[in-house]
C-alpha cells in the first residue's frame, strides 16, 4: 500500500513536469515565420469539418499565414470565454459570434470593425450579398464579416399534401392558406402545422410583414428603449398560433430543433418552419417528398422578406496589427465565390458572395435539391429596410427567452395580446436597466 | 464500502485525550493542501461573488457602482425568481426522497446472496457511468411526444399521449424522473456498501429468535443503515439543488419557467444575459439556503442517528 | 430461501435491471441507426453496421480524447484520494485549534454553485499559466469536501486500540496513516476512487474553458462537437460516441464492483 502511494505520487510529479514542458513547447513551435491566426468557432458536427476544410484550403494556398480553427462550445460558451481572455495573449484573432450577440460585441469595445480594412484597401463590398451584410452594418460601419447565414423557410410534407387533396407543388403563402391547409392535413395522428418555440421565428414572422421588434428603428438609429413587437404585426402572429392551437391544427413541439424535426420525419406534423441551413438533411432523411416555401404572411400584407440569422466573424482589437491583417486576408479568402460555393453546398448556409450561385457546381446541386433555391430566392427578394435588417438589442438573448415564454403561455390558453404585452413589458425593464448601466459608464 | 457512522463510538470520549496528544501543527499540515486549494478555487470566487452581488455590473461583469441590497430586493420581489425558488424546492422534493427510497429498494434486492448478483449490481450502478449530457439526450428522445418510447408505453396501456416536457404541469416531474434515474447508480452503490457493512450475525440471531423479516428490517437494517442513509440524503440533496445539465438539454427552463430552477436561472443570468450582479445575488441566496438546510439536516439527522 | 421466493426475487431483479438499463440499451440501438431512422422513432436499427462508430472516430480525434480523459481522470482521482485522505486523517486523528470550524468550512464548499466559480477560476488558472495544460485541468479539483467527509466517517470506525498500539510501538503518525489507516480503509478508498474518476470523466464546461487544443481536450468536449443545433445532428454518430465513452466507465464499475466484493468477503473492513 505504501509503495503504491509512493509510486502514484512520483507518477504525478513526473506527469506535472512533463506537461508543463509540453505547454511551453507548443507555444514556441509557432515561431516558424508564419503568422498564426487563431479562429474560435462554434461549428460542431459536420460543420466543423467544413470549417477545417476552408482553413486548410487557405493554408495551402499561401505560405505566410496559418489559420487554426478551434471549437469553443456553443455560441454562449464561446462568448463567455472570449469575454474573459479578450485583451490578453490568449485571445483569438477571429471570433465567431451569433447574430444576437452583435450589439454585445460592438458595445464590448474588444473588437476591431472590419470596415477599417475595407477602407484601407478599397475592398469592393458590392460583391457581398447586401441582404446579409446589412445585418452586421451599424451606422454605415461594417463591424463583422457574415459567415454562416440562414433564414427560416416553410417545410412541408408533399406526400401528405397529395393525400389531403392539396397541390404539393404550391406551398401555402398566406395565413388563411396555412390555416386551410392545416385543417385538411390534420387527421388521425397527423397535425397540420408547427413552429419551434424559438424567438427567432417570431422575429422573422414580424419582419416579413415589415414590423419592427424594438423602437429607434429596431435599435439601429440609437439604443433601443422599448419593445414594439406587441404591435399589430406581432399580434397577428400570436393570434395565428393561438387560434390554430385551439382548433387542434397546431402542434406544440417545444424548444429543441431535433424534437420538431422528429415530429416532421415521423409524420406527426405536415408543415413547419425550419432554418434554411437544415433543409438538405431534412430532405435526405425524410421517407417522403419534402417541399419548401416562403415564410407565410397575413392576408393582404405585402411580403417584405426575411432577416438574416446565423453568425458572423469578428476581429479582436488588442492584438498585433500583423495578426489583424492576416485575419483580414483569411476573411477575404472565405468570401471568394469558389470557397462560398463549397461552403453553401457542404454546410447548407447561404453564400455571402452571390457569384457563387452561378457556378456550375451549385447549379447542379440545386437541380437535385430545388428546395435550396427557394431559400436563396426568398433572401434575394428581400426588400432592405429597418425591419428586414433585424433588431439590434443589447439584451437580445434575454428578449428571446421572454418571447419563448410568451409563446409557451399561449398553449396554456393565455390571450395573445396579454402574452405579448407581458413579454414586451419585461423586455422594456431589461432594456431600461441595460441602458442605465451604459449611461453610468 | 464506507461505514458512515455519524455517532461516535460510545467509549471514544474517554480515550480522546490519548488520541489528540500531538502538537497541533501536524494536524494543520495534513489539512493544508486541501485548505489551500479550497481558498484559491472556492472561497476566493465565492467572496468575489458576494462582493459582486452588492454592485451593478456592466455586461463584461465589471462592477460599476454600489447597489446596496438592491440586487437582493429586486430578486425577492420578482415573480420569476419566486417561481424559480418554488421550482427548485419542488425539484428537490421530487428527486431526493423517491431517489433514495428507490436506490434503497434496489440495494436490498441486490444484497441477496444469489447467483449472478454481481451482474445485477453492475447494471444497477451503471447509470453512474453515464454523463449527464449523454443521459439527457437519451431522455429527450424517450420523452419526445411524437417518437418517444414513453408515449408508446402509455398507448400500450390504453392511455392517451402526454406532453411530458412541453406541459408546464408535467415538465418538472419529467425532468425529476430522468434525474432520479441518473442519480440512482451512485446512491445504490453507497447504500449497498452500507448494507454489506451490517454484521451478518445480527440477522443470524434474529433468524434464530424467529422474528419476521419485516421486523428485522425495521429493527436491524434501518437503524444500522441510518448513518449511511443520512450521508446519502445530505449529498443527494446538495446535488439536487445544483442540477443543471439535464435542465439545459431537456427544457432550457421552460415551458413558462416551470423548470427554471435557481441554478439554471443563475446560469442564464451569468452566461447568456450578462447580468452578473443579479446572478451573484442568486448564487448567494442559493448558497445560504442550502447551507441552512444542511445545518438543519445535520442537527436533526445526528439526533436521529444517536437515538437508535 | 424457498424456490418460489428465489424465482420472485430473480423476476424482480430482471425487471428492475431492465428498467434501469433500458435507456442505455436504447442509446446502444440508436448508435447503429443511419440518417433519418432516429427521427422517425424506430427502436431497432435496420442493420447493425459499424459505420457510425467509424464515423465517430473520424469526425473528432476520439482516441486522443479518450487517452486525455483517462490521464486527466486518473490524475484527479489520485490527487483527490491523497488530499482527501490526508485531510480526513487530520480531522479524526489529530487535534488542532479551529478543527470543527475548519470542518464546517470544508463541508460548506459543497454548496457553492459552480457558476459562481467558473470565471474567477478561469482567470486564476490563466494567470498561473496553466491554460491548455494538464495541471489546469486537474489541480483545481484535488481538494474535495465530499471525499473528505466520506473518508472522515470511515476513519472514525477504526478501533482506537489500533492507534494506541501503534503509539506504544513508537510508529510515527504518518507511518500509522500509511500502514494502518489506508489499508484498513481500502474499500472506502476504492468506492471514492470510482466516484472521483467518473465525476472527472464527465466534466465538460471546465475542460472546454481551459483548453484550446485537441492535445489536451477530453471526451465530453468531443461528444459536444458531434452535436449541432440548427442543422440536424447525426444522432447515430453521437450515440456511437456516447457508447465508446461509457464503455471504459462501465468497465471500471464492473471491475470495481468485483474488487469491492472481494474486499468485503475477506472481511477487510472489520
Amino acid at each position: 500500500m505504501k509503495k503504491l502511494w509512493m509510486v502514484s505520487i512520483l507518477c504525478m510529479l513526473i506527469f506535472m513536469t512533463a506537461c508543463s514542458n509540453d505547454a511551453a513547447n507548443t507555444e514556441e513551435s509557432s515561431g516558424d515565420g508564419k503568422t498564426e491566426v487563431i479562429f474560435w468557432h462554434s461549428m460542431s458536427g459536420e460543420l466543423e469539418n467544413v470549417v477545417q476544410e476552408v482553413a486548410d484550403g487557405f493554408n495551402a494556398e499561401q505560405d505566410e499565414i496559418t489559420v487554426t480553427p478551434v471549437f469553443q462550445g456553443t455560441y454562449e460558451e464561446a462568448i463567455t470565454k472570449f469575454n474573459t481572455v479578450a485583451g490578453t495573449e490568449d485571445a483569438p484573432a477571429i471570433m465567431q459570434t451569433f447574430e444576437v450577440g452583435t450589439k454585445y460585441m460592438i458595445d464590448s469595445g474588444k473588437i476591431q470593425p472590419v470596415q477599417k480594412f475595407i477602407d484601407d484597401e478599397g475592398y469592393d463590398m458590392n460583391q457581398w450579398e447586401k441582404n446579409i451584410t446589412n445585418y452586421y452594418s451599424v451606422d454605415d460601419t461594417q463591424y463583422s464579416m457574415p459567415f454562416n447565414s440562414s433564414t427560416p423557410v416553410l417545410i412541408y410534407n408533399k406526400d401528405a399534401f397529395k393525400e389531403a387533396g392539396l397541390d404539393p407543388e404550391k406551398a401555402p403563402e398566406t395565413y388563411s392558406e396555412i390555416k386551410e391547409a392545416a385543417k385538411k392535413l390534420t387527421k388521425d395522428d397527423q397535425v397540420g402545422f408547427s413552429i419551434l418555440n424559438y424567438g427567432w421565428f417570431i422575429e422573422e414572422l414580424i419582419a416579413v410583414q415589415g414590423g419592427l421588434f424594438v423602437d429607434n428603428d429596431n435599435g439601429r438609429s440609437g439604443n433601443a428603449e422599448k419593445a414594439v413587437f406587441n404591435g399589430e404585426e406581432g399580434l397577428k402572429v400570436f393570434e395565428l398560433i393561438s387560434e390554430m392551437h385551439k382548433e387542434g391544427t397546431f402542434y406544440n413541439t417545444g424548444q429543441n430543433w431535433d424534437d420538431i424535426r422528429a415530429a416532421f420525419q415521423s409524420g406527426k406534423i405536415a408543415m413547419y418552419l425550419d432554418s434554411s441551413a437544415g433543409i438538405r438533411a431534412t430532405v435526405d432523411n425524410a421517407p417522403f417528398e419534402v417541399g419548401a416555401g416562403y415564410l407565410p404572411v397575413p392576408d393582404g400584407v405585402d411580403r417584405q422578406g426575411v432577416i438574416i440569422g446565423g453568425a458572423s466573424l469578428w476581429m479582436a482589437k488588442d492584438i498585433d496589427e500583423e495578426k489583424q491583417r492576416a485575419a483580414w486576408e483569411f476573411m477575404k479568402y472565405v468570401t471568394t465565390p469558389d470557397v462560398q460555393a463549397q461552403w453553401h453546398l457542404k454546410s447548407g448556409y447561404f453564400s455571402i458572395n452571390p457569384a457563387a450561385y452561378d457556378l456550375p457546381v451549385v447549379q447542379e446541386e440545386w437541380e437535385k435539391y430545388p428546395q435550396l433555391k427557394v431559400t436563396v430566392d426568398q433572401l434575394k427578394n428581400t426588400i432592405p429596410s429597418e425591419a428586414t435588417q433585424g433588431a439590434l438589442i443589447s439584451v437580445f438573448p434575454e428578449a428571446r427567452q421572454k418571447v419563448v415564454s410568451a409563446m409557451e403561455s399561449l398553449y396554456q390558453g393565455v390571450e395573445p395580446k396579454e402574452a405579448l404585452d407581458r413579454a414586451a413589458a419585461e423586455i422594456d425593464q431589461s432594456l431600461e436597466a441595460a441602458n442605465r448601466k451604459n449611461g453610468s459608464q | 464500502m464506507p461505514s458512515l457512522n455519524m455517532n461516535a463510538d460510545p467509549k471514544r470520549p474517554t480515550l480522546r485525550k490519548n488520541r489528540f496528544s500531538l502538537p497541533s501543527l501536524e494536524g494543520w499540515l495534513y489539512v493544508l493542501p486541501s485548505f489551500l486549494l479550497f481558498i484559491i478555487f472556492l472561497f476566493y470566487p465565492m467572496v468575489r461573488t458576494v462582493y459582486l452581488s452588492f454592485f451593478y455590473t456592466d455586461t463584461q461583469g465589471k462592477p460599476l457602482s454600489f447597489a446596496g441590497w438592491e440586487n437582493f430586493t429586486t430578486l425577492l420581489s420578482s415573480t420569476s425568481f419566486l417561481t424559480s425558488a418554488k421550482a427548485t424546492f419542488l425539484f428537490v422534493l421530487y428527486t431526493v426522497p423517491v431517489g433514495v427510497i428507490l436506490a434503497l429498494v434496489l440495494a436490498l434486492l441486490a444484497n441477496q446472496k444469489m447467483k449472478g448478483i454481481g451482474f445485477f449490481r453492475t447494471i444497477f450502478s451503471s447509470t453512474m457511468g453515464m454523463s449527464v449530457a449523454a443521459s439527457s439526450v437519451i431522455w429527450m428522445f424517450i420523452y419526445n411526444p411524437s417518437i418517444g418510447i414513453a408515449n408508446k408505453i402509455l398507448n400500450f396501456f390504453g392511455l392517451a399521449d402526454m406532453h411530458f416536457l412541453l406541459d408546464p404541469n408535467t415538465a418538472l416531474l419529467s425532468v425529476a424522473i430522468a434525474t432520479i434515474w441518473m442519480n440512482t447508480g451512485f446512491t445504490f452503490l453507497i447504500l449497498l456498501g452500507g448494507l454489506q457493512n451490517i454484521d451478518s450475525q445480527l440477522y443470524e440471531s434474529a433468524r434464530i429468535a424467529g422474528v419476521s423479516s419485516y421486523y428485522s428490517f425495521r429493527k436491524i437494517t434501518i437503524p444500522m443503515l441510518s448513518p449511511t442513509l443520512f450521508f446519502v440524503l445530505t449529498v443527494t440533496m446538495i446535488n439536487s439543488f445544483q442540477s443543471f445539465g439535464q435542465i439545459d438539454i431537456l427544457t432550457k427552463g421552460g415551458p413558462t419557467d416551470s423548470t427554471n430552477v435557481i441554478v439554471y436561472s443563475i446560469y442564464k443570468d451569468a452566461f447568456i444575459n450578462y447580468n452578473i450582479g443579479s446572478a451573484s445575488a442568486q448564487a448567494v441566496i442559493l448558497f445560504l439556503c442550502v447551507f441552512i438546510l444542511t445545518v438543519i439536516q445535520f442537527k436533526l439527522g445526528e439526533r436521529k442517528v444517536h437515538y437508535q | 430461501m424457498t424456490i418460489g421466493k428465489k424465482i420472485f426475487l430473480y423476476l424482480l431483479l430482471i425487471l428492475s435491471g431492465f428498467i434501469m438499463f433500458f435507456p442505455i440499451v436504447y442509446a446502444f440501438m440508436i448508435s447503429f441507426m443511419q440518417g433519418g431512422e432516429v427521427l422517425q422513432g424506430k427502436l431497432i436499427p435496420e442493420n447493425f453496421t459499424l459505420t457510425n462508430y467509424i464515423n465517430a472516430f473520424e469526425k473528432v480525434p476520439l482516441l486522443r480524447y479518450l487517452i486525455n480523459s483517462l490521464v486527466v481522470s486518473t490524475v484527479i482521482m489520485l490527487g483527490q484520494l491523497l488530499l482527501c485522505s490526508l485531510a480526513a486523517f487530520a480531522f479524526v486523528f489529530t487535534k488542532f485549534k479551529g478543527k470543527n470550524l475548519l470542518f464546517m468550512l470544508f463541508i460548506s464548499t459543497m454548496m457553492i454553485p459552480w457558476e459562481a466559480t467558473m470565471v474567477p477560476n478561469f482567470q486564476t488558472v490563466q494567470s498561473l499559466g496553466w491554460l491548455n495544460s494538464f495541471p489546469g485541468l486537474t489541480i483545481p479539483f484535488f481538494a474535495m469536501a465530499f471525499g473528505t467527509f466520506l473518508l472522515r466517517q470511515q476513519f472514525k470506525t477504526i478501533p482506537i486500540e489500533l492507534y494506541e498500539a501503534s503509539q506504544v510501538s513508537g510508529i510515527s503518525r504518518f507511518k500509522f496513516f500509511l500502514t494502518v489507516v489506508l489499508p484498513i480503509s481500502k474499500t472506502s478508498l476504492i468506492t471514492l476512487g470510482i466516484y472521483c474518476f467518473l465525476t472527472a470523466w464527465n466534466m465538460y464546461l471546465w475542460p472546454l474553458l481551459v483548453t484550446n487544443d485537441e492535445k489536451v481536450r477530453t471526451v465530453q468536449i468531443g461528444l459536444k462537437q458531434m452535436q449541432t443545433q440548427e442543422i440536424a445532428s447525426e444522432w447515430g454518430v453521437v450515440m456511437a460516441g456516447v457508447m465508446l465513452v461509457i464503455l471504459p466507465t462501465l468497465l471500471l464499475i464492473f471491475v470495481g464492483q468485483k474488487r469491492l466484493q472481494e474486499g468485503l468477503t475477506r472481511g477487510a473492513i472489520k
